[in-house]
């Protein structure tokens, strides 16, 4: 009797103290509609809410968040993996070169076996041999970008499958670019991932404290090889979305990539130290670096001066994410 | 102590074969004899017969290369009891307790698990069998809620296997409420005191069919009132039938908590008695022993010269709480009390890791204001911690770049290092501590653990402080390494330098300390003075005896200061 009385109040109190505790994961979302807001009024004349360029923001965006979703994971289970762009770049050149040889179910094949192989060599070299991801997907940066030149001899290699660069990247689904249907459906396909089963909990327990999850019977070393995979997986369909939207195989795709993916991520809430994570947070830090790429273009800044100027934000952005403790 | 191998009132079994006992009436756990073992139908009582086994331990022996940790140890504990197990630093009772969550494998022995045989020494096996050993925090991921932490692996699914939070919630709530604990399940566990963490864990354990709780220390991080909680609630337990293997060096708990004890000493089992048939002072003597080839204490010429340290009333968060202290140089000033009593806290408030609150800290009677440890260093203090290892050294760099690194402004012109000194300066040391290593450029986990902690002690000794703050100086160090070092720092001290040391083995505060302060709660509450430690021993001349008498008046004098 006595304890149930007591639960009652403790439920308003502790929502307000989790409110207290949690505001700032959702900062990112208010920080969005700020932005978003900022930029409607200063940039209305510039055309920034044409429907066009909205989309425009999203077309450019989808790519990103496609691999944030994954990093989320990454992440989360307090690994990084930084050859995601180059891995994106090696897809659309071995996605072109087997569509031009197998046709379409064989580039689609050539392009997915891309992203497992990598994957793999970076899960068992982290797990099995024991580098840290950090130095293994940093030297398989260097690999696959060099490999992507090696077999294209740095030429772009042309996708004339009118299937393929309709259903990857290029095509409409009436108003509705198709690149948007992508990034929805990975992103929803991540966040039940993390958020309703239980492989999702033994991410997030491997990165909480990865000594309690191996204790409690997870085995960690399976987790982190799989969400690696499961990361350069990302990075191909990211890399195939690519060459569908520029209906070429070019090395230099997804260049720097891996940079904006794991800002998107880290300004969605996912800690760099493993344990926390989320899916929609990572998609609207995605959305929210396209949007300030996009603002700053409009505002006529020069490269070079969009380069600070969306240095200075991110960092400005994290700092609030992340001033814990 | 036979009782585990008591049977059948067979009298001899010659061979190894499988023997149902069918005289005792409780204990029909089948075993296996080990060849010409004699067994011997000891009189247990009627009580004892009925009584049903939780966990036996027959005949466990244990050798970490080639040193025996545990030789010929039987231990059993019965369902539904609260059975203590004590023993000093090194004594046996962390390698049983890795034994029975199956983190280590008996060379020799077996272990029963509610009548069920060990077979696989594995943690996994073990928790089948319903051990369940309640980690300081370990085992909870501290950035999911209770009720996920408690369902981890487990996790109620719905209807198309997609995890269900809400049942999770549900019957996390229904489980908290049935062992009588108050915590909100959805709160995430990093947000939780120590003394909620572990009754998470304990949920956790409950959970999954434990019948066996393994609990380490576990008030060494709980206030008195969640202590209070703890016990009221292992009481519980324990009339569920549960049982519990409770270790800890607060004796009052003991007697509070416990309905039989043991005690380890070198590897064996010395006692194992009801409480309530047993006094302090006899459990403490177990503890303790007769040991023979310790450190003894020899009375130093006492040359002690002007104040170096003084400490008014120095308060930190949470600790220490107003203690005061002076140190004179030429003088070592040893500090006794349990885990979490303040010990190394009042030395990190002094060495500026942690910031004083209130209270003043004067270094050679000029008040000082520490801030950092640098600023300490520079005002002539230094500190060896507790954790060496991590904090003391850098690893995989050299013996001489570790001992040279406080020094090496000193040792340098424009910014280049003078070689020619530096290994001058090295060579002294390795000398003069009798380092052994192979050469001053092997890299410092190369070296055995006494020889590493002569290491950091070259470090620091380099400085030349004025004060040497030493936290656990020997934990973890062979006995001829432990004379060695206590040798280097009452050499340094008899040089005119002042040395405070935290520790608690008592042979080694005895062996090394002038006089001795027990702290407890925070607070110093005790100041015992060489003539008080004498006077223990007053009573014998066997330096051996003298050694033991010495140790138990400290432990019960810790133990009368955290009553």
């Amino acid at each position: 009797m006595n304890a149930k009385v007591e639960v009652i109040p403790g439920k308003s109190e502790d929502f307000v103290s989790r409110l207290k505790q949690e505001w700032r994961q959702y900062v990112i979302y208010v920080g969005f509609i700020v932005i978003f807001i900022f930029f409607s009024l200063t940039l209305s004349d510039k055309g920034f809410l044409d429907p066009n360029n909205l989309l425009n923001i999203v077309r450019q965006t989808a790519m990103i968040a496609v691999m944030a979703v994954a990093m989320t994971f990454v992440l989360s289970c307090g690994e990084i993996d930084l050859a995601v762009g180059a891995v994106a770049g090696l897809v659309s050149v071995t996605t072109a070169m087997s569509l031009a040889k197998f046709g379409l179910v064989g580039g689609i094949f050539g392009g997915l076996l891309t992203g497992v192989v990598v994957g793999s060599v970076n899960g068992l070299l982290t797990t099995r041999v024991g580098i840290p991801s950090f130095l293994v997907t940093l030297a398989m940066m260097g690999i696959a970008r060099g490999s992507a030149m090696w077999i294209s001899n740095t030429a772009a290699i042309p996708i004339l499958d009118k299937t393929y660069y309709f259903s990857f990247g290029s095509g409409n689904i009436g108003p509705v670019p198709i690149l948007l249907v992508w990034a929805l459906v990975i992103a929803f396909i991540g966040h039940i991932a993390l958020r309703k089963t239980t492989f999702g909990r033994k991410v997030l327990a491997t990165g909480g404290s990865e000594t309690a999850a191996r204790f409690t019977g997870i085995k960690t070393h399976n987790i982190k090889l799989q969400v690696l995979i499961i990361s350069s997986v990302a990075a191909a369909i990211a890399g195939m979305l690519y060459a569908g939207r520029l209906r070429s195989g070019r090395f230099q795709l997804g260049e720097g990539d891996e940079l904006s993916v794991i800002a998107a991520a880290v300004l969605g809430g996912t800690s760099l130290f493993g344990g926390s994570g989320s899916v929609i947070g990572s998609i609207v830090g995605a959305l929210m670096i396209g949007l300030i790429n996009n603002g700053l273009i409009l505002m006529g800044l020069e490269f070079s001066q969009q380069l600070i100027a969306r240095g200075v934000i991110i960092v400005l952005a994290v700092m609030v994410a992340r001033s814990r403790k | 102590m036979e009782r585990g191998l008591s049977c059948g009132g067979a009298g001899q079994h010659q061979k190894e074969y499988e023997i149902k006992c069918s005289g005792c009436v409780g204990w029909s756990l089948p075993y296996r004899a080990l060849v010409n073992t004699k067994l011997v139908h000891n009189e247990m009582s009627q009580a004892d017969q009925q009584s049903v086994d939780a966990v036996a331990m027959i005949g466990i022996a244990k050798a970490f290369g080639g040193v025996a940790a545990l030789e010929h140890v039987d231990f059993s504990v019965q369902k539904g009891e609260i059975h203590a197990l004590l023993g000093g630093n090194g004594a046996g009772k962390s390698t049983i307790l890795k034994m029975l969550s199956g983190v280590h494998k008996p060379d020799k022995g077996e272990i029963w698990i509610n009548r069920i045989k060990l077979e696989e020494h594995t943690p996994e096996a073990a928790r089948r069998l319903g051990i369940a050993m309640i980690f300081q925090e370990m085992s909870l991921i501290p950035s999911l809620s209770v009720a996920q932490n408690i369902f981890l692996t487990r996790e109620p699914k719905g209807a198309i296997g997609m995890l269900d939070d809400r049942a999770a919630l549900k019957e996390s709530r229904v489980l908290l409420e049935k062992i009588g604990v108050n915590l909100d399940p959805r709160r995430r566990v990093d947000s939780l005191s120590s003394g909620q963490r572990q009754l998470t864990e304990i949920a956790k354990a409950l959970s999954q069919q434990a019948s066996v709780l393994i609990m380490d220390e576990p008030t060494s991080t709980l206030s008195s009132a969640e202590i209070d909680h703890m016990f009221e609630f292992l009481d519980r337990l324990k009339k569920s039938h549960a049982s519990i293997i409770y270790v800890s060096h607060r004796m009052e708990e003991i007697r509070r908590i416990s309905d039989r004890v043991t005690v380890i000493r070198n590897g064996r089992n010395v006692m194992t008695k009801a409480v309530a048939e047993t006094t302090l002072d006899q459990i403490v003597e177990e503890i303790v022993g007769r040991r023979v080839g310790a450190f003894e204490r020899k009375a130093r010429i006492a040359k002690q010269g002007e104040e170096v340290l003084r400490c008014v009333k120095v308060t930190a968060k949470p600790r220490p709480i107003e203690a005061s202290l002076t140190v004179r140089a030429g003088e070592i000033v040893g500090i006794a009390g349990l885990m979490g009593s303040g010990r190394t806290s009042l030395a990190k408030s002094i060495f500026g890791l942690q910031p004083v609150t209130s209270g003043e800290i004067r270094l050679k009677e000029k008040v000082v204001k520490i801030g950092a440890p640098s600023e300490a260093v520079e005002a002539g203090i230094a500190m060896i911690p507790e954790d060496r290892l991590t904090q003391g050294l850098v690893l995989h760099h050299s013996v001489a770049d570790n001992m040279s690194l406080p020094v090496i402004d000193r040792n340098s012109r424009f910014g280049f290092v003078e070689e020619a000194k530096e290994k001058a300066l090295v060579a002294q040391y390795i000398n003069q501590l009798r380092v052994k290593t192979a050469s001053p450029q092997k890299p410092v986990r190369t070296l055995s653990g006494g020889n590493a902690q002569k290491v950091v002690l070259a470090k620091w000794m380099a400085t030349d402080p004025l004060l040497l703050i030493l936290d656990e100086p020997t934990a973890g160090v062979d006995i001829g390494s432990k004379t060695e070092i206590v040798e280097i720092v009452r050499k340094f001290a008899d040089r005119g330098r002042a040395v405070l040391v935290i520790s608690s083995e008592p042979a080694e505060l005895l062996a090394l300390s002038d006089r001795i302060l027990v702290m407890a709660g925070g607070r110093v509450v005790r100041e015992i003075k060489s003539e008080e430690i004498d006077g223990w021993a007053a009573s014998s001349t066997d330096t051996a005896h003298r050694i033991s008498l010495m140790e138990t008046g400290l432990q019960v004098a810790i133990q009368e200061a955290n009553a």
